[in-house]
């Protein structure tokens, strides 16, 4: 290879790693140096270098909150990994029983919450499945004869509120993924194990199990890192500004956003985003080790 | 033999009503915004249920494109999804043929390194930016928002193009060197009609992800000339509901719609997009 040749490849490179650089890896760094100071409002122009306590103090205080962020938001991702891959399963093996003639009309429908704007979303269920007064859950339970519950009232039913709705938001992805899975079993090995006997719970653990699983892992692997930094649900429906509902439920990206732009403790939210940075390196390169060993 | 079948119509129908019901269960959020859209006052806020509006009326459509700023709003969220797409896709382009075509010393390294800036949630760094657009005086701005759209979405773009752009036969480049063309007249001539489609399919991912942004618009665009729809959105259901919401449901069926055009027609782009960098 040439001298020019080498060089020519990043020429072309030069302007995306320069934007990159700008945009991505400069803010990182910074939040890296903000992190080790006691930047805050009222030191917003004369902080100090104070070292590693921002860090000490979100691990080794527990009323700092974000261990219990952390621990929340590793059950959420659990629960909703669970959930969403036993529903979405059956779902699409339902899509894909044979004879089922409306499948494409269901597909589509079913997909609509997944084209849908995130944020749009999420505002229209705040106010228009949750609220209190005359939100449409509460407008059943009431026509059922039920008094009417305040869905984001506390952390225990605020998380089973976003649960439901990160449910309704994020099954149409895995639902496709499942379903184009389960495009590739081969049905020949359902006929005969039909033959043999097989019934259909047989078949499911036996057959189609074994053959999507290596598909969907990739998939699953990505939405366990979107469920894991979801941000948008908890803090749209119970930490607007203004609007808080009493919940004080925190994953742990909304625990780095609050301490930043509402108790303004700069360095503490900073040091709490270059630990997530390593949790977040950490678990990909040890799923993706994982993936290419399956 | 009949009883089987009696069985196989039986199961047949009790699937098919599980599924009508799944999806008015899934549609109920979408049907509630839509009936709202068209109720005349008053009758969002009222205790009773219905999914389809007594009087159906455009007086919610006349009020969000008359009273309020709609089509500001509109404009200025087209504006900053352009400007990233034009941003992007000029350093991206030419990034994603380099990383394509050519092994070169430390493009492993590259790849690997744009992939880990790809897992970090750019939230994280919300603070860190906040401040450097402040001292940069690019607060308000739709500038600054825009580069820093077109950085994110830049190495999206370029995992996504590597994968299409690897796709396009080597031999027809090859066959226009022997015929003389250098390489930038090559690319412009014949690797970008050829990779048209994918070039596209990645704009409007770019689009589809900078129109449903909210937490950068709405902290960086704090003067109200400068909202893009996501802060007009925001703003309409943070106020006094009476008057606010049944607008905002209307707001939201059309920002939604445009956005649902795209996403139906790009679907199956769509899943093997997302995860095409995901893993490698």
């Amino acid at each position: 290879m040439g001298k020019a040749k080498k060089i020519t490849p990043w020429l072309y490179l030069l302007p995306a790693l320069l934007l990159i650089a700008i945009v991505i890896v400069f803010p990182i760094v910074y939040t890296g140096y903000i992190s080790l100071t006691n930047m805050s409002l009222y030191n917003w122009d004369d902080f100090k270098i104070i070292g590693l306590d921002n860090y000490a103090r979100a691990l080794f205080k527990f009323d700092s909150g974000f261990l219990s962020a952390l621990l929340t938001t590793i059950l959420w991702t659990v629960i909703n990994m669970v959930i969403q891959l036993g529903v979405g399963f059956f779902i699409a093996l339902g899509l894909n029983a044979e004879g089922l003639k409306l499948k494409r009309v269901y597909k589509t429908l079913l997909m609509v919450p997944w084209a849908m704007p995130a944020y749009i979303s999420i505002l229209l269920w705040r106010v228009g499945m949750f609220n209190p007064e005359f939100g449409v859950l509460n407008k059943i339970l009431t026509q059922l004869g039920f008094a009417k519950v305040d869905f984001l009232a506390n952390n225990v039913i605020a998380f089973c509120s976003c649960l439901v709705l990160n449910l309704w938001m994020a099954l149409p992805f895995m639902i496709t993924t499942i379903d184009g899975a389960l495009q590739s079993v081969d049905h020949d090995m359902y006929e005969a194990a039909t033959l043999d006997g097989a019934g259909f719970w047989t078949r499911v653990r036996y057959i189609t199990i074994p053959g999507i699983r290596q598909i969907i892992a990739p998939a699953a692997v990505m939405t366990t890192f979107i469920t894991f930094k979801q941000f948008d649900i908890v803090y749209l429906l119970t930490q607007q500004r203004g609007y808080m509902t009493g919940a004080t439920l925190n994953t742990v990206i909304t625990y780095a956003h609050q301490n930043a732009f509402v108790s303004n403790n700069y360095g503490l939210s900073s040091a709490v985003s270059m630990l997530l940075f390593v949790i977040i390196i950490l678990f990909s390169f040890l799923t993706n080790r994982s993936l290419e060993e399956v | 033999m009949n009883k089987k079948l009696i069985r196989k119509n039986i199961r047949l129908t009790i699937l098919n009503m599980v599924f009508l019901l799944l999806c008015f269960i899934t549609l109920v959020p979408i049907l509630y915004a839509l009936n709202v859209s068209f109720s005349g006052h008053g009758s969002a806020l009222s205790g009773t249920l219905s999914l389809i509006p007594r009087n159906p009326t455009i007086e919610n459509y006349r009020a969000i494109l008359t009273e309020e700023p709609f089509a500001l709003w509109l404009k200025n969220s087209l504006m900053l999804s352009l400007g990233a797409i034009l941003f992007s896709m000029v350093c991206a382009v030419p990034a994603a043929y380099a990383v394509s075509r050519w092994r070169f010393p430390g493009r492993r390294a590259t790849l690997r390194l744009l992939l880990v800036l790809n897992a970090f949630p750019q939230i994280l760094t919300m603070f860190a930016l906040f401040r450097v657009l402040k001292t940069a005086g690019l607060l308000n701005s739709h500038l600054g928002l825009v580069i820093i759209y077109a950085g994110s979405m830049c190495v999206f773009s370029i995992w996504n193009m590597k994968g299409y752009f690897d796709t396009i036969p080597m031999e027809i480049e090859e066959a226009s060197k022997v015929d003389g063309a250098n390489n930038a007249q090559m690319i412009l001539r014949i690797v970008l009609p050829l990779a048209k489609p994918a070039i596209i399919v990645t704009c409007l991912m770019v689009l589809i992800t900078v129109w449903n942004e909210y937490i950068f618009a709405t902290t960086f665009l704090l003067d109200r000339s400068t909202y893009s729809l996501a802060g007009g959105l925001y703003q309409l259901q943070s106020n006094d509901y009476s008057r606010s919401w049944p607008m905002f449901t209307a707001a939201s069926v059309l920002a939604s719609l445009p956005l649902l055009i795209i996403f139906f027609k790009l679907q199956k782009y769509m899943v093997s997009g997302l995860t095409a960098g995901g893993v490698k």
